[in-house]
């Protein structure tokens, strides 16, 4: 296949998992699920608004009562403003069963945060 | 852009083989000429309805949100054609009659996004992914027999072709269908050892096996009234003498 490379945008207010969105997507949806023998990447993410300590978190499991999540990376916002994060190598999350799911997650902070993320689904 | 699309259809006085595993048979074409010289077509979104309602993998029931919209881990169960105005059949602008018969549409069709799952059935409602002989059914709805976001095939006279797609993700999905299509003018070469030759790949041909491992009724009487008979049998490159002969009595029948 070919690979799809799109954009996402995500916001919060307070703490919680980010709200996300895309030109591609009809309804917002709070994670990604990774289709099985592909590979979720993501390429740069941007955060912005109040000060945030904002994870990539990722279950094996979605379908799970309960999933189990943890953070593959935190970034930092230190306080009001924006910034803006290219990876010479991207985050890369396997789709090993179809069950696999990442998710965008406000650790910490108060008021609103943004996020954006060139998310990139492939086979290789 | 239009060399390397070029480079995916077969160019003029070039050949053209569709195999067929259930027959074991082989259609050979060579191009006289392509009348498309713009070869791409931005079709625009799935053919899905709003409103209608597709099965789930979870064994539950989605409706479609909007038009053209693959709503989450759903798929469509029965193939779909694309709706056309002023084609042949405006409900399948792939199809044409046997007396198109000089007419072969190589077609690629490339869906966005390209996570989507994607088989063809032949004739619509007929599927023909299979694993073990008939021991399991493959396609969209299963977990093997499909690719994702491109497919190739040619389609022939008097067929119904029925797309099937799969959205085994969490996200409901606008989608987008662009084809890089070939509108061939064909004939069959008259050439037994040609013939030959190509089928057992010394001559280069553009080989593409369609996917009907059942033979539906449908399928032998559209070759047979578009083209007089059911194509080549594959012999191997040790039955010359045998292929030749029969090859000469199937070309004094071949129609185009």
């Amino acid at each position: 296949m070919e690979n799809e490379l799109f954009t996402v945008q995500g916001s919060v207010s307070g703490t919680g998992d980010y709200t996300l969105d895309s030109d591609l997507l009809q309804a917002t949806v709070t994670y990604i699920r990774i289709p099985r023998g592909l590979k979720a990447k993501i390429w740069t993410k941007r955060i912005a608004g109040e000060a945030a300590d904002v994870a990539i978190r990722f279950t094996p499991d979605v379908t799970a009562p309960s999933p189990t999540w943890k953070n593959l990376d935190v970034q930092k916002l230190a306080s009001a403003g924006e910034i803006s994060l290219e990876k010479r190598r991207p985050i890369v999350i396997h789709g090993f069963t179809g069950n696999e799911a990442f998710k965008i997650t406000r650790l910490t902070g108060t008021g609103n945060s943004y996020i954006t993320l060139e998310v990139e689904i492939s086979e290789e | 852009m239009g060399w390397k699309v070029d480079k995916l259809l077969v160019q003029e006085n070039g050949f053209l083989t569709c195999y067929m595993p259930a027959l074991n048979r082989a259609l050979v074409f060579r191009v006289k000429c392509r009348v498309n010289r713009e070869p791409v077509f931005n079709y625009g979104p799935l053919p899905l309805t709003a409103g209608e309602t597709l099965p789930t993998f979870e064994g539950g029931s989605v409706t479609v949100p909007a038009g053209g919209v693959m709503p989450a881990r759903a798929y469509t169960p029965t193939g779909r054609s694309f709706p056309m105005p002023g084609a042949y059949d405006e409900t399948d602008m792939w199809y044409v009659p046997e007396d198109y018969r000089e007419r072969v549409f190589h077609v690629i069709q490339k869906i966005t996004p390209s996570f989507l799952r994607v088989d063809v059935q032949i004739p619509t409602g007929v599927t023909q992914g299979r694993f073990q002989k008939d021991k399991i059914v493959t396609g969209v709805d299963a977990s093997l027999g499909f690719s994702r976001g491109t497919i190739e095939t040619v389609h022939l006279p008097r067929l119904h072709y029925g797309y099937r797609w799969a959205n085994d993700t969490n996200l409901s999905v606008y989608s987008s269908v662009r084809f890089t299509y070939g509108e061939y003018v064909v004939e069959t070469p008259k050439d037994a050892s040609l013939i030959f030759d190509i089928l057992t790949r010394r001559v280069q041909s553009h080989w593409i096996s369609l996917p009907i491992n059942v033979l539906d009724p449908s399928i032998e009487s559209a070759l047979m009234l578009t083209y007089g008979f059911t194509g080549f049998p594959v012999y191997g490159i040790h039955q010359r003498d045998q292929a030749l002969k029969e090859y000469n009595e199937l070309i004094k029948r071949v129609k185009v």
